[in-house]
């Protein structure tokens, strides 16, 4: 896209939510009549795009190693991703694998997580190497459980261990343990 | 102007091209016709996919949104050519309004138009999305759960924020803040500050076979 120099560009706010649908019909309009004689803030409407599509195809192929949600696990049903679900409790091991035609992989983690605004979870093979570290993860209000997603591409990966999972919150310098967590993972299989 | 041949941008303006179209007897100019389709299909491809939400309908909204102004333009029916990019979103307006009429147009534009070497832009390579998901696992929790519940679970940032326990405002400051960040990290990722995100499947109109008039 080439063209004339963009005199007044758009903001990158505007055109994320454009994108994200978030804007007034006569919004829209105003975005959609400067991109069409403005090469320049084309070229960001369709690099917005362009990324909007990658997060889409990055989750509807299962490669999110990440906190997801029920909306999120809805969609992905939808698309026909075949997620597989164990759900964490505390002083119960579960048993758990990996087979060949799952997409996604979710850990349904209960704990008791009020008083804490946020927290980390990291999961761990018995070696002590780490599967997953999520940081920051954002708790809110009467909360009591977390879905930690893995791209069962990546767990087909691991050997048979015994997984450990640490769920933790910050307190002054340092952080406390929320609950700990055990998998008892058999390996990847095929049906 | 560059040949055909030539992949080379033109540095003319969007009025000029418009203009030697207009100027020249029907379907001689075809070089500045392959470069008005390559400058605006992606855009037309865009408001498609905005408003049809669908790959395949923005695709013949792009195809036909360019046949058609190229055919008012060889026909001299634009008034301002100056200003073909005020014309072809109005086009793509009443057209994706339409879609009866847009069949129908198509059927037959296409029978009697082929515009040799126009742009067809690939789609999004694979490395492009391993770019994308390596970016997206760098950024914070909160913020790569954002950006999936808005681009994949289509949730607005008031179900959003609901969802996080926030406002809707802070939704909309993480969300664009956060894909500034991966747009950033994916370009770096690529080793250039342009946008390779500029590229997705857009068909070259006309079909095989179809005669040039």
């Amino acid at each position: 896209m080439t063209g004339t120099p963009c005199p007044a560009p758009i903001e990158f706010a505007d055109v994320v939510d454009y994108w994200a649908g978030e804007l007034t019909r006569v919004e829209e309009d105003r975005i959609e009549e400067h991109v069409f004689t403005c090469a320049d803030c084309a070229r960001e409407l369709a690099a917005a795009e362009g990324l909007a599509r990658g997060i889409a195809a990055v989750a509807r192929e299962g490669r999110l190693d990440s906190v997801v949600t029920d909306a999120i696990l809805n969609r992905l049903a939808a698309d026909g991703a075949r997620v597989r679900m164990y759900t964490l409790e505390e002083g119960r091991i579960v048993h758990c694998a990996v087979w060949a035609d799952d997409d996604i992989v979710v850990t349904r983690i209960r704990a008791d997580l009020a008083e804490v605004d946020a927290v980390s979870i990291v999961t761990r093979q018995a070696s002590g190497d780490e599967i997953s570290r999520l940081s920051d993860v954002t708790v809110r209000p009467g909360q009591r459980e977390i879905l930690n997603a893995f791209s069962a591409a990546r767990l087909r990966k691991l050997p048979p261990t015994r997984v450990h999972v640490s769920v933790t919150a910050p307190m002054g310098s340092g952080e406390r343990t929320i609950a700990e967590y055990t998998l008892e993972h058999a390996g990847a299989f095929e049906r | 102007m560059h040949s055909s041949a030539d992949s080379r941008p033109s540095t003319e303006s969007d009025g000029e091209i418009a203009r030697a179209i207009a100027s020249a007897p029907p379907g001689t100019a075809q070089a500045e016709e392959s470069e008005l389709y390559r400058r605006f299909a992606r855009r037309v491809q865009l408001y498609g996919l905005k408003h049809l939400r669908d790959g395949a309908a923005a695709e013949d909204l792009a195809q036909q949104v360019l046949l058609l102004t190229i055919e008012r333009l060889r026909a001299g029916e634009v008034r301002n050519p100056d200003e073909i990019g005020s014309f072809i979103l109005g086009t793509s307006r009443l057209l994706a309004d339409s879609t009866q009429r847009k069949a129908r147009r198509r059927e037959n534009l296409t029978v009697q138009f082929h515009v040799p070497e126009l742009y067809a832009e690939p789609d999004v390579a694979s490395g492009d999305t391993e770019a994308v998901e390596r970016c997206l696992h760098a950024l914070v929790e909160r913020d790569r759960r954002v950006l999936v519940l808005t681009f994949y679970a289509e949730k607005s940032s008031s179900e959003i924020a609901e969802e996080l326990g926030v406002t809707g405002t802070v939704v909309r400051v993480a969300r664009h803040r956060a894909l500034g960040r991966l747009r950033d990290c994916v370009r770096l990722r690529q080793g250039f500050g342009g946008s390779t995100f500029a590229k997705a499947p857009v068909d070259k109109p006309g079909v095989k076979g179809a005669k040039t008039i």
